[in-house]
């Protein structure tokens, strides 16, 4: 056989690199392949040259072993585990070298993703209330609406007799159940002295096992609750009372009066439900429920509907069921001419809605809820942050991919001329961009799990992350792969577009000539920051607005005992023996204080000179108190005088709030008027006009807020009456503790076995502003968030175009440029686009800002310094961030950047 | 592409692993140039597999772990060698099976005398 010489086989190896033939592996083989097959021509006799060209043709020349090289390498790649091998490999060793990149990459997502993560739980929670109830598509709470004499209320509860009547003429519902609430009850066990304070007690009536899955552990369901003085109870309470096990046929006493047999025992409702009741009484037992007056609203009362009722059908039917029932108790309440359409037609609404169990939770801020509801505008706010952040950390990524494009544009370039197909190039990147990610998710899994306890009690939350569920890891995953998918699109074919020729000439758009996007970016980060850090001012501003508006009584140095009624008719000793302490300044005994938790009466006065109607009738609070009421509670008297021990009348006497004296029209001259009201009622539940009582107004408060600030101040009396509540003092005392050690111990001496609960008249206001406050402190801490990773993002790109202009600044300090104008140069950029965000935040701020305080009637003027404030925080955050990378690179020897040249 | 058969490439294409595979379990190890020679004396020349097709689909191959290769040193030039593997060995049996099945669905479905 014929060898080829040398000089032969050099030629064929430069002439086949020449057309292009240099993949690894396929090179060898052609060079072989084409050598063989001259040989064999050699040997017929054919020039060397000719039979070159012979074999070329059978290959189809350059552009067939191009095209075969390419198919070749084509295959080569199908081989995935390699090629994914391949793709890793690269990756870890290009993010392993950029350490500070993929660092502030991985520290930003991560960061992101794991407050997307806790509010993500915290999402699910809110939206799974109640969800255990198995008929809950078919549970509906009556609420009431009733506008009468400038009162609107919006009411969960309804009638006592309205379940009853509802059922006797409505077959689409299938059952119902009442609860009444009387707050907490003193509960103990019948042989034992100590009661025990007791929350969740609830009356209700015995289909409630019917209506709600709460399932009985012991006792029978459908016969427990059906007798007077019986119970239901919580394994919680049943484990309370009766450690031993044997809770079923015992008797609880509550209020140290009543004598209740437990009849059934249930399992502790869930978390997740808009009521938790520890002990349900039977309704069997309350006189209240058995009457039939539809003009006193009570009872929470919740339907279960028929399969297939419908709810809009019925409540359709509900404006006449209204009429019917409760139309002639009104007119002979109000008397006259009374008609239903005339009470319309005034501008008057009696109304009853139903609602969805499942809206409850979310959607149901009314009067007389079982429990304080979530709101959804929370879940809104929440899952807008959620994004917010998630967005943000995002952006980041992507920013720093593209910025770092500029430094892989020269591996691009060789790639390619290496014979790298842009799908091959897209696929390292988005490899890369999918490990960061998932890197990034496993670190926020850690986050998350640390941050959680942290959030849960801000939140006032029980979460964790269910990390047996495989749902989670599966959503986790597959949340990993779409933002990595996401974050790595953009770059990776931004770069994989680059033409080798101009990358390797160094023609290509290095640094921010390609910014246009990344510009939008930052400008779209600090839009979102600046926007939360203007949230957190704007509701800590109010809350603080709140904490220190007169509010027309005086809360602090106030301390407020508990369940007064225990001492039942020890009050007034109990009152003097502590006021004996010298640290006591005053005291009073009522149920009714200016906070939450405080005992409300609504009634209806008219002026005592006039008949009531419809048109002078006022709805007013009136409130039962003692002669040292206004003086403990440090309010003003604006008029006439406080009550007096003095004056044996002031037991006919009233003092109204200049709400009430502008309601009733006294503006002129308030002191010496009378106003009446019902004195009881009839038989059939209506007010007795014959029975009349009528008081004297001797004194003018000043208006002080009973409710939160979101109300308005409305008409409010106060008269002299036993009301049993609570026992306040003012004291005048650096050390609190003395002063609780000192009421208790007069407490425990006249009320022996009765729990001691007190609180500060202070902190019982603040907690009506607890949700502001969680709010507050979440918005804070989001904000917070944000502005880490946006500004970890500036700083990398800072620190990338201080790398990428070296040079620039080497040059330019040669030629005597000043350090403090290098900084300005390469701070110029960022602060131009923070000023960008500033203006699209602050439009964006004042309107969520302007929403969020129409709750309130009272309250704080945002004014431009806020946003100011905002502004000049960011461009400060901002400046500090880039400011180090700036300084840094101004600083640094020309020497050194330019010696390399 | 150049083609000189009395075969059309549209019929040796579904083909050619097939072919390969099996002239390498008969012939044991073979490198590129060897393999199309003996194809073309096995056909009598009526089947000339053409560089373009035959490289991808020994690189395919061996990607898909069929073939396994070793190279030689020849002075200035480097020959590689294809052999079976395990799982080519089994494949081979596969494919001209299924050959086999196929010429007989084709003869009866086109009503050829002989296969």
């Amino acid at each position: 056989m014929a060898q080829l010489n040398a000089q032969h086989i050099d030629y064929i190896v430069k002439d086949l690199t020449y057309r292009g033939i240099i993949l690894e592996g396929f090179r060898d083989e052609v060079i072989d392949h084409v050598c063989s097959a001259v040989e064999a021509e050699l040997e017929k006799g054919v020039r060397f040259i000719d039979a070159y060209h012979h074999v070329l043709r059978s290959f189809g020349h350059t552009a067939g072993l191009r095209k075969t090289q390419q198919q070749t390498l084509r295959y080569e790649n199908q081989k995935t585990k390699i090629m994914l091998k391949n793709y890793l490999t690269i990756a870890m060793r290009s993010l392993a070298k950029h350490r500070f990149y993929s660092f502030v990459n991985v520290a930003g997502l991560a960061t992101g993703v794991a407050a997307c993560l806790v509010i993500v739980l915290f999402i699910q929670h809110e939206l799974s209330y109640d969800r255990y109830h198995e008929k809950a598509n078919r549970i509906f709470r009556v609420n009431g609406e009733i506008k009468f004499a400038d009162n609107h209320y919006k009411l969960a509860v309804a009638p006592a007799p309205l379940a009853d009547a509802l059922l006797q003429d409505y077959p689409e519902i299938e059952t119902a159940v009442r609860f009444r609430q009387r707050g907490t009850y003193l509960v103990k066990v019948s042989d034992q002295a100590e009661n025990i304070r007791q929350d969740g007690v609830v009356w209700a009536d015995s289909t409630f096992f019917k209506i709600f899955s709460v399932p009985v552990i012991s006792g029978n369901a459908g016969k427990a609750l059906k007798e007077p003085n019986s119970i239901a109870i919580s394994r919680k309470v049943a484990e309370k009372f009766f450690p031993d096990g044997n809770a079923l046929g015992q008797s609880l006493i509550l209020d140290n009066r009543w004598n209740q047999k437990v009849t059934a025992i249930f399992e502790d409702m869930p978390v997740t439900g808009h009521f938790h009741f520890e002990i349900i009484i039977s309704m069997t037992g309350l006189e209240e429920a058995k009457n039939n007056k539809f003009l006193a609203n009570n009872f929470n009362t919740y339907l279960l509907l028929k399969k297939g009722a419908s709810a809009q059908a019925l409540e359709a039917k509900l404006p006449d069921f209204v009429e019917k029932y409760i139309g002639p108790q009104a007119a002979a309440a109000v008397g006259g001419d009374f008609t239903m359409e005339k009470f319309r037609a005034a501008g008057n609404k009696i109304e009853y809605t139903l609602m969805p169990l499942r809206d409850i939770h979310l959607r149901s801020d009314l009067t007389a809820e079982l429990e304080a509801n979530s709101d959804i505008t929370y879940i809104y706010l929440f899952s807008a942050i959620a994004l917010f952040i998630l967005g943000i950390a995002c952006i980041n990524f992507m920013n720093l991919s593209t910025a770092r494009s500029a430094n892989r544009a020269k591996e691009v370039g060789v790639r390619k001329v290496m014979g790298s197909l842009r799908s091959h190039l897209v696929r390292q990147f988005l490899t890369e961009s999918f490990l960061l990610s998932l890197f990034s998710f496993a670190l926020a899994v850690v986050l998350a799990w640390f941050l959680l306890p942290f959030f849960n009690s801000l939140a006032h939350k029980e979460l964790s992350i269910p990390f047996s569920d495989p749902v989670f890891y599966g959503a986790m995953l597959l949340a990993a792969a779409v933002v990595g998918m996401l974050a790595g699109l953009y770059p990776s074919f931004f770069l994989s577009a680059f033409k080798p020729v101009n990358v390797l000439k160094g023609q290509v758009s290095l640094g921010m000539k390609s910014g246009l996007i990344r510009s939008t970016l930052v400008v779209f980060q600090f839009v979102i920051s600046i926007f939360l850090v203007v949230g957190t001012l704007t509701v800590n501003r109010q809350l603080n607005y709140i904490q220190n508006k007169k509010i027309g009584f005086e809360k602090d140095q106030v301390l407020v005992v508990n369940d007064a009624y225990a001492l039942s008719d020890k009050v007034e000793a109990f009152k003097n023996e502590v006021l004996q302490n010298n640290f006591i300044k005053n005291g009073t005994v009522s149920g009714y204080i200016p906070v939450n938790g405080g005992w409300r009466s609504n009634d209806t006065y008219w002026p005592a000179d006039s008949e009531p109607t419809q048109e002078n009738m006022v709805g007013m609070q009136g409130w039962d108190v003692d002669y040292d009421y206004v003086k403990t509670m440090g309010m003003t008297i604006k008029l006439g005088r406080d009550f007096s021990r003095e004056f044996l009348s002031d037991s006919s006497a009233v003092i109204m709030n200049e709400a009430a004296v502008k309601q009733f029209r006294f503006e002129k001259d308030p002191i010496g008027k009378k106003i009446s009201t019902f004195g009881g009622d009839n038989p059939d539940g209506s007010p007795d006009r014959n029975s009349i009582k009528s008081w004297t107004v001797i004194g003018v408060v000043k208006n002080f807020h009973f409710e939160s600030l979101k109300e308005n101040i409305t008409p409010l009396s106060l008269f002299i009456k036993r009301s049993n509540g609570y026992v306040i003092f003012r004291f005048n005392a650096a050390n609190t503790q003395n002063v609780i050690a000192a009421v208790e111990k007069s407490w425990k001496k006249l009320a022996p076995g009765q729990p001691f609960q007190y609180s500060f008249l202070d902190e019982d206001f603040g907690r009506m502003y607890a949700s502001e406050q969680r709010l507050g402190k979440t918005f804070a801490v989001f904000a917070g968030l944000a502005i880490i990773i946006a500004c970890l993002g500036l700083f990398a790109l800072t620190s990338f175009t201080a790398e990428q202009r070296t040079k620039e600044i080497g040059i330019r300090k040669v030629l005597g440029a000043s350090v403090p104008s290098i900084v300005m140069l390469l701070s110029k950029e960022f602060s131009k686009l923070i000023g960008i965000s500033f203006l699209l935040a602050a439009p964006l701020s004042w309107f969520a800002v302007n929403w969020w305080l129409q709750h309130y009637t009272y309250k704080v003027e945002i004014g431009v310094l806020v946003y100011l404030l905002a502004g000049v925080f960011a461009f400060l955050v901002a400046w500090l961030t880039m400011g180090y990378q700036s300084v840094r690179a101004a600083t640094a020897n020309p020497v050194n950047s330019l010696r390399n040249e | 592409m150049y083609q000189a058969t009395m075969h059309s490439s549209e019929l040796l294409k579904g083909t050619l692993q097939t072919i390969v595979l099996k002239i390498l379990a008969d012939h044991g190890k073979m490198y590129g140039y060897e393999i199309t020679q003996r194809v073309k004396d096995l056909s009598d020349g009526t089947i000339l597999l053409t560089e373009g097709a035959l490289y991808p689909t020994l690189h395919k191959m061996e990607a898909e772990g069929l073939l396994k290769t070793e190279t030689v040193l020849m002075g200035k030039r480097v020959r590689k060698y294809y052999t079976l593997t395990r799982d080519g060995k089994s494949v081979v049996q596969e494919k001209v099976r299924e050959f086999a099945a196929f010429m007989k669905t084709m003869s009866a479905l086109l009503n050829l005398q002989t296969a």
